[in-house]
């Protein structure tokens, strides 16, 4: 424990803002990760262990993406669209295999996927750790905010995950196509009876996941390093913010997020080895007081 | 034996129940009858415990038992069948009710000895023969018809030895030779166990045929009650059943007017 | 199915296997073998004790490894620490294991499904981190090193391989007798009635809370006990025996081996281990060979291995039964 670095950090306002920013950027990315699981969960009632793997496929995808065309737009939208279309065949051709299954069979499917897209990774990619490097147009001196030192591509990344947080949140409560969503969810056999083809609908909800959780790795890219490994500790991270925020419920993973990635950052200064810890407990203190997170509904 | 008075129940704002006061004398056959949505179910609810009443008493041979758990009510005496068999898909009906038995024995969480009990097999199997179910005894429930399903479910709860026995809508989903089958085993039971029944059913034939007396209920409130003769003149009664259906009547006809017919 | 057999049976069987066992590395004398079915001996233990929650009760654990940690972890440490003998270390890290699954039980077994499983995961992962964040106890990330002092008891001297290898087989076969007689108790069948539908068993009179808890508890007790075998075998204590990992692997290993039959989850261990000895050895590609088996198991078979045979097994004496009702020769399967 070291509260005496932690204290000290909460008294000066460049530190607050530093951390702050810090766990911004971490909570910003765990969002669209979780968004997508969160919006799985609701509408397929499948809780989807393959979603760090597509955080990672966007990632590498992002790497390679930018070292053929040095773009980072073309790279971020290269990467979701990568990843999506990834998504969408698992989806169609596994997934939709164990609909209705034991939710145990769901989880196997799901991690014999991860280990492949680990190992499929390796051979492509390679083991050692990769990195993409900051796009030039980053390559910018840190801004000052209230003292503290602020790198502008985290401003970038926070303004782009919200931007597409309200678009997501736009499209599933204003458009038609989310309405459909959201009744399927509700109600699926209802829906197709009114003649709406669900196997597009729940496919599109996946292509719709690995879109957000392509984003997330492609904006993560630049300041992450890149390993086979890392579909995991986002995976555990982001199903805490779904569980946390509450299943189902994309607001939920928005603020769930928010308080991890504060927790984190600010943890890491004052409890540097129990951070995880942090974060468990946490978890453990939101499930005992409403069991099913912060704006879930109850489950049928 | 089982008395309500006052029984009123909303939720958020629609009033399911409103003020009901009936009683139900011991060992009698009543039929519960009403038009869907009349509260029928909810008034189950509220007399076994699923759901605690906003206003009103329940009471069972003189005692409270308004707020208890469920639980605690079928420990007292009253036990349910459900529209939708409520069972368990994986056991087989022999495993059932000789679980269920155990319960009521109080053996269930015993570690020393196998199951099954001798006591307990015994017991389930009397159940089974009175329901005529002896020969599928080793099936599981849920390869069990539809009707066959539904008699298990009355005999989970037949096993608890209840003083009140609910049916909610015990031939439900089955073809008329089925109903009078399943009908016909109820009376049967009934007669045996000396307990008082009570079941809801929407078939008027078996309605005047096997009850002793019938309540009515209407949007939550008891439009009438008496003998099946009563109840069959009563024009009240046949309003509200006909009305809704004179209701369509006059709907077919104006959208047929519409269309030019 | 109920069963006709009883205690003095599985009693039987154990023994009977028990000898075979004692047999095996006299006529295989192999390290590797011995090796082999002491890992054996505490994996499968671990996902037997597993599939007691989850097949049997319904409630799908992902924090279940917390006991396999806080097994070894004890046990070890108590060794280390004080002067107990072999039995009464083992007795009272059982005993903290049934704290610990009391404490947790209490808190997660009101949950549903879903929220079970992740608190329970959270619960593990708490276990973890205090296991790295307390070095002076624990050896944090290191792992505890040290050894374990094995002074000799009843005549059997763990630091033997044979003594231990025998000690472990019957420590399994002990755990598997006691928890097949769980599931076939009334105790076992409450819990099936649970697992298919709580909110009628509740009522029906069943204590739903109060049974969960128990099972919670039961299952952490036998958990705890491979973790015990595990340290022995490693002679110290890893925080990868409390990591998450080590839930996901039981999960995997009663899916591999059945979750209806009681010896799925032995089965599944083989599985599990022979796979990943073989695996490991003739491939550097270890996740992707993995990986498509799971598909395979997971899309083709769609059930564990034991529950498929033991189908097919059925299938074939109903056949045979009705080929001999009918007084003809039994066709051929389809």
């Amino acid at each position: 424990m070291d509260l005496a670095t932690l204290a000290t950090c909460l008294s000066s306002s460049a530190c607050i803002v530093t951390q702050s920013t810090g766990g911004l950027i971490i909570g910003m990315l765990l969002f669209l990760v979780a968004a997508g699981l969160t919006l799985i969960f609701g509408v397929l009632k499948v809780v989807n262990f393959t979603h760090g793997s597509f955080y990672m496929l966007g990632a590498y995808f992002a790497l390679t993406i930018y070292q053929l065309t040095g773009s980072y737009t073309l790279t971020i939208l290269g990467a979701g669209a990568a990843t999506a279309i990834v998504a969408l065949v698992f989806e169609r051709l596994f997934i939709s295999r164990v609909y209705g299954q034991n939710v145990l069979m769901q989880l196997l499917v799901c991690y014999g996927f991860v280990l492949i897209f680990d190992d499929l990774v390796k051979i492509i990619w390679g083991v050692e750790f990769k990195s993409m490097g900051m796009p030039p147009a980053f390559q910018v001196p840190p801004l000052f905010i209230a003292g503290g030192l602020v790198p502008p591509f985290y401003l970038f990344v926070v303004g782009v995950a919200l931007v597409i947080g309200l678009t997501l949140w736009l499209v599933i409560e204003r458009t038609r196509l989310g309405k459909t969503v959201r009744a399927a969810a509700y109600n699926p056999s209802m829906v197709a009876a009114l003649g709406i083809n669900t196997g597009y609908l729940y496919g599109l909800v996946f292509a719709l996941g690995g879109l957000l959780a392509g984003f997330a790795g492609a904006l993560a890219a630049p300041v992450r390093s890149l390993t086979p490994g890392m579909g995991f500790s986002i995976l555990i991270e982001s199903f805490i913010v779904t569980v946390i925020g509450g299943m189902g419920s994309i607001v939920g993973a928005f603020v769930a997020a928010l308080a991890i990635g504060l927790i984190r950052s600010f943890g890491s200064l004052g409890f540097p080895l129990f951070t995880d810890g942090l974060m468990y407990l946490f978890m453990a203190l939101v499930l005992i007081a409403r069991p099913t997170g912060l704006f879930g509904k109850e489950i049928a | 034996m089982l008395a309500v008075e006052g029984l009123s129940k909303s939720f958020g704002g629609v009033a399911a129940m409103q003020n009901v006061t009936l009683d139900f004398a011991a060992g009698s056959l009543t039929a519960i009858i009403g038009p869907n949505g009349a509260g029928k179910t909810t008034f189950f609810n509220l007399i076994s415990g699923a759901m605690r009443p906003d206003r009103g008493s329940v009471k069972l041979a003189g005692e409270d038992i308004g707020g208890l758990s469920p639980t605690q009510i079928v420990r007292r005496g009253i036990a349910r069948a459900f529209q939708i068999a409520n069972i368990f898909p994986s056991l087989t009906v022999e495993a059932i009710l000789t679980a269920t038995v155990q319960a009521h024995l109080g053996y269930s969480e015993r570690i020393t000895r196998r199951f099954p009990l001798p006591e307990c097999r015994d017991r389930a199997f009397e159940v089974m023969t009175m329901l005529g179910l002896s020969d599928k005894a080793a099936l599981l429930s849920s390869s069990l018809s539809h009707g066959d399903q539904k008699l298990l479910d009355i005999g989970l709860a037949l096993v608890l030895e209840p003083r009140v026995l609910l049916l909610d809508e015990p031939t439900a989903g089955m073809g008329p030779e089925e109903r009078w089958q399943m009908i016909a085993k109820v009376q049967e039971l009934w007669e045996r166990q000396k307990m008082t029944l009570v079941f809801i059913e929407h078939d008027m034939d078996i309605v005047f045929k096997i009850a002793q007396s019938i309540r009515v209920l209407c949007y939550g409130r008891v439009l009438a009650e008496g003998s099946p003769s009563e109840i069959r003149g009563n024009p009240e009664v046949i309003a509200a059943y006909l009305g809704t259906s004179q209701e369509t009547r006059n709907q077919e006809s104006r959208s047929q007017e519409t269309r030019g017919l | 199915m109920m069963t006709r057999h009883s205690l003095a049976f599985d009693v039987l069987l154990g023994v009977a296997a028990l000898a075979v066992l004692a047999i095996v590395p006299l006529v295989f004398p192999s390290k590797a073998l011995v090796d082999f079915m002491i890992r054996f001996s505490a994996y499968a233990l671990f996902a037997t004790s597993l599939n007691f929650l989850v097949g049997y009760g319904g409630m799908v654990s992902f924090g279940h490894g917390m006991f396999f940690g806080l097994g070894a972890y004890s046990f070890a440490l108590l060794m280390q620490r004080t002067g107990m003998p072999i039995p009464a270390a083992f007795a009272l890290t059982l005993l903290l294991c049934a704290a610990l699954g009391l404490v947790v039980g209490a808190i997660c077994v009101r949950l549903k499904e879903i929220y079970f499983a992740f608190l329970t995961l959270a619960f593990q992962m708490l276990v973890h981190s205090l296991i790295i964040l307390w070095v002076p106890l624990t050896g944090g990330d290191q792992g505890l090193r040290g050894g374990i002092p094995r002074p000799p008891f009843l005549g059997i001297n763990l630091a033997n391989q044979t003594h231990l290898y025998f000690t472990s087989c019957t420590l399994l076969i002990i755990g598997l007798i006691l928890m097949h007689h769980l599931v076939q108790s009334p105790f076992g069948y409450t819990l099936r009635m649970i697992r298919d539908n709580a909110a009628r068993a509740n009522f029906l009179g069943v204590a739903v809370f109060r049974v969960r808890l128990i099972a919670f508890v039961m299952a952490g007790i036998f958990a705890g006990t491979g973790g015990v075998i595990m340290s022995l075998f490693v002679s110290g204590a890893y925080p990868e025996f409390a990591y998450w990992t080590i839930s996901g692997e039981g999960i995997f290993i009663i899916m591999l081996g059945g979750l209806n039959a009681f010896l799925g989850p032995a089965v599944g261990t083989v599985i599990l281990l022979v796979l990943n000895d073989v695996v490991t050895r003739h491939t550097e590609y270890y996740g992707l060979t993995l990986g498509i088996i799971i598909l395979l198991f997971a899309l083709g078979l769609r059930r564990g291995l034991l529950d498929v045979l033991i189908d097919l097994w059925h299938r074939h004496a109903a056949f045979a039964r009705a080929g001999k009702k009918a007084g003809s020769v039994p066709k051929a399967s389809l």
